[in-house]
């Protein structure tokens, strides 16, 4: 009896079963928004032709042809999950069930924004996010089998760093050369049939810098040896080539009007340096700072000026704009206004997928105003579930973290988990009118081919930190 | 029946799919923790055993007298760093520097990428090699003896 109990245990422990019954429910949900998609069209089109109710009738039915994009992605997914069990069996088992999800949900939404008028309508667009979707699947695997030990990350720090950096400063080059900042593609760099988007990629790069310098210098950072009165600061020499990274950072994102992404990267910086140090008082230091460079930038940059008015709009009192505000709605707030309009007509249960209007309404709803396509169609409850999923992704992240063995994988994984968490945020919290809106993409929904591959890089190291750690706990190493 | 009703009935389908998935991946993450705070349970029972030590063979240009023993846990670090098994205050030891960790009755010992090195009998550990019981250790420029 025992030694059956404990054979099945071993059973267990080979077959990922927890990933396969997780991933069952997600391939549910996509089929049945891509069964529904072409219904809620038809139903779009004949009801604007008359108001009289549509009839229900069995050919209007998608056939299994319509279903294939889905169907492909599920046969990709269930693929993966093979590979993962034959050559990962200990690896997390919950991070890959959610991030299918959540990426196939990607795919659905711009299979449903992609023919709409607002996005210059592209009828390709999900197919195009489909084709990105696998081909991060495979950049995941790549990662996943080319990272065997992590170390030569850590050993190459300021290799990254500078790659990161001059990426980056190319395509400002190049942006300055032709001088369109307005224009949304300002921070790519065409390499051939592909449009890159380096910032994405710097975001990796910046956290392995930051993991590896902190990891290296932990406890003198967190000694804290320099004393001004009651205030301890961290010593700055240690601090220096940290700092440096930040400061040119955070000068190329400003000097373009990249809002949203030097945000993110301050917050990558603080985040990072509260997981190195362990205190309180760094962080506080940082919003500090933070603050009072932001009042000086709104100062400053007229542009930053403009972003902030439109949080000043109150939707709610309508009826009292005055002409400036009517104005500002109709032009560079009309993003935000719409955005916030479809929300509010999605109500608690949502108009249904693929029944809204904020696609066709809301400029750019495929990348920035994802959110608002989302809590539109799929109400507030949907809203809810999609920011349960991203917390579960931090959560699991957070997980793998604390049990890696080496503080280098332990802040890496940290600082790469929260590098969701602070894009998640700043891309709701622009969506919902409490901070300006910015140009950051909500991880595996928004369209984007850069952002989904750099997504399932990271993805790849965390998988890989905990394959490593499991390893490790049975005593190979 | 018109398309209507039809839809709603998809649309909330698709919630409830939704927060299936949700619940399910909760359920699964208080299995998960639960099966964690029972092992931590287990592990408070018992004692730590001590079974195995280092004694201080060659200080270097350490403090530390020679015949000082440490003790070593299954799972031992070594390094300046506050958060080791065993902590050494002194330069010339990286804040992380050598790991050593028991399976199946045999020592393993490897460096943590250390700036001065780790060695076993003279050897460079950079990737993790058996110790037996006499073999001696070298953390940096302090030389150790495993009984």
């Amino acid at each position: 009896m025992a030694s059956q109990i404990a054979a099945s245990e071993i059973g267990k422990r080979h077959y990922r079963w927890k990933e396969l019954g997780l991933l069952l429910v997600p391939m549910l949900i996509l089929l049945l928004e891509m069964f529904q998609l072409p219904l809620a069209q038809y139903y779009k089109t004949s009801i604007n032709n008359d108001s009289k109710p549509v009839p229900f009738s069995t050919s209007l039915l998608p056939t299994l042809h319509d279903l294939i994009p889905i169907l492909g992605l599920i046969a990709v997914i269930v693929a993966i999950h093979i590979i993962l069990t034959i050559f990962f069996p200990k690896t997390d088992q919950m991070l890959f069930p959610v991030v299918a999800l959540l990426s196939g949900l990607g795919v659905l939404l711009a299979l449903r924004t992609g023919p709409d008028a607002s996005t210059g309508s592209d009828p390709n667009l999900g197919i195009k996010q489909l084709a990105w979707v696998l081909m991060g699947m495979v950049v995941f695997l790549m990662t996943l089998f080319g990272l065997r030990s992590l170390d030569w990350l850590r050993r190459y720090k300021y290799t990254w760093a500078a790659l990161g950096i001059i990426l980056v400063a190319v395509t400002l080059v190049n942006a300055f050369r032709t001088k369109n900042f307005n224009a949304p593609t300002h921070d790519q760099l065409n390499l051939g049939p592909f449009a890159l988007q380096p910032s994405e990629f710097l975001k990796i790069l910046i956290v392995v810098f930051f993991a590896a310098y902190l990891s290296e210098n932990q406890d003198v950072i967190a000694g804290g040896n320099l004393r001004i009165g009651p205030i301890t600061l961290p010593p700055l020499r240690q601090l220096g080539p940290l700092l440096l990274m930040l400061g040119i950072s955070l000068a190329l994102f400003l000097g373009v009007r990249e809002l949203g992404l030097a945000l993110l990267i301050y917050g990558i910086f603080l985040s990072m340096l509260y997981l190195g140090s362990g205190k309180t008082s760094y962080v506080v230091g940082g919003l500090v700072v933070f603050f009072a460079l932001g009042f000086i930038a709104y100062e400053l940059f007229g542009y930053i000026r403009d972003r902030f008015t439109t949080v000043g709009i109150d939707m709610v009192n309508w009826q009292n704009w005055s002409d400036t505000t009517i104005a500002l709605v109709r032009d560079t707030g009309s993003q935000v206004a719409q955005g916030l309009v479809a929300i509010s007509s999605g109500g608690i249960l949502g108009s249904g997928f693929g029944l809204g209007h904020a696609s066709g309404l809301v400029p750019v709803a495929q990348s920035d105003m994802v959110v608002a396509v989302l809590g539109e169609e799929f109400g507030l409850v949907g809203l809810f579930a999609l920011i349960g999923f991203y917390l579960i992704l931090l959560y699991r992240g957070f997980r793998i973290a604390i049990e890696a063995r080496e503080p280098f994988q332990q802040i890496l994984a940290a600082g790469l988990t929260s590098i969701f968490g602070i894009q998640t945020l700043i891309i709701c919290a622009g969506n919902l009118k409490i901070l300006p809106l910015t140009g950051i993409p909500l991880p595996f929904l928004s369209y984007g081919g850069s952002s989904v591959i750099a997504n399932f890089i990271i993805i790849g190291i965390l998988l890989r930190i905990s394959h490593n750690t499991a390893r490790e706990r049975e005593g190979l190493a | 029946m018109t398309l209507d009703v039809f839809l709603l009935i998809l649309r909330l389908l698709g919630i409830v799919l939704l927060y299936l998935f949700l619940m399910q991946v909760i359920i699964s993450i208080t299995r998960d923790l639960r099966k964690i705070s029972s092992s931590n349970d287990d592990a408070l029972g018992k004692l730590p055993p001590v079974i195995g030590h280092l004694i201080v063979v060659d200080s270097g240009p350490s403090k530390i007298p020679p015949g000082t023993s440490f003790n070593l846990n299954p799972q031992t670090t070594i390094g300046r760093g506050p958060t080791n098994t065993i902590q050494i205050s002194e330069t010339f030891v990286s804040s992380e520097h050598t790991r050593m960790w028991l399976r199946n009755g045999v020592w393993y010992v490897q460096d943590a990428g250390s700036t001065n090195g780790t060695f076993l009998n003279n050897q460079p550990a950079k990737d993790a090699l058996a110790a037996r019981t006499g073999d001696i250790i070298q953390v940096g420029f302090i030389r150790f003896k495993l009984a």
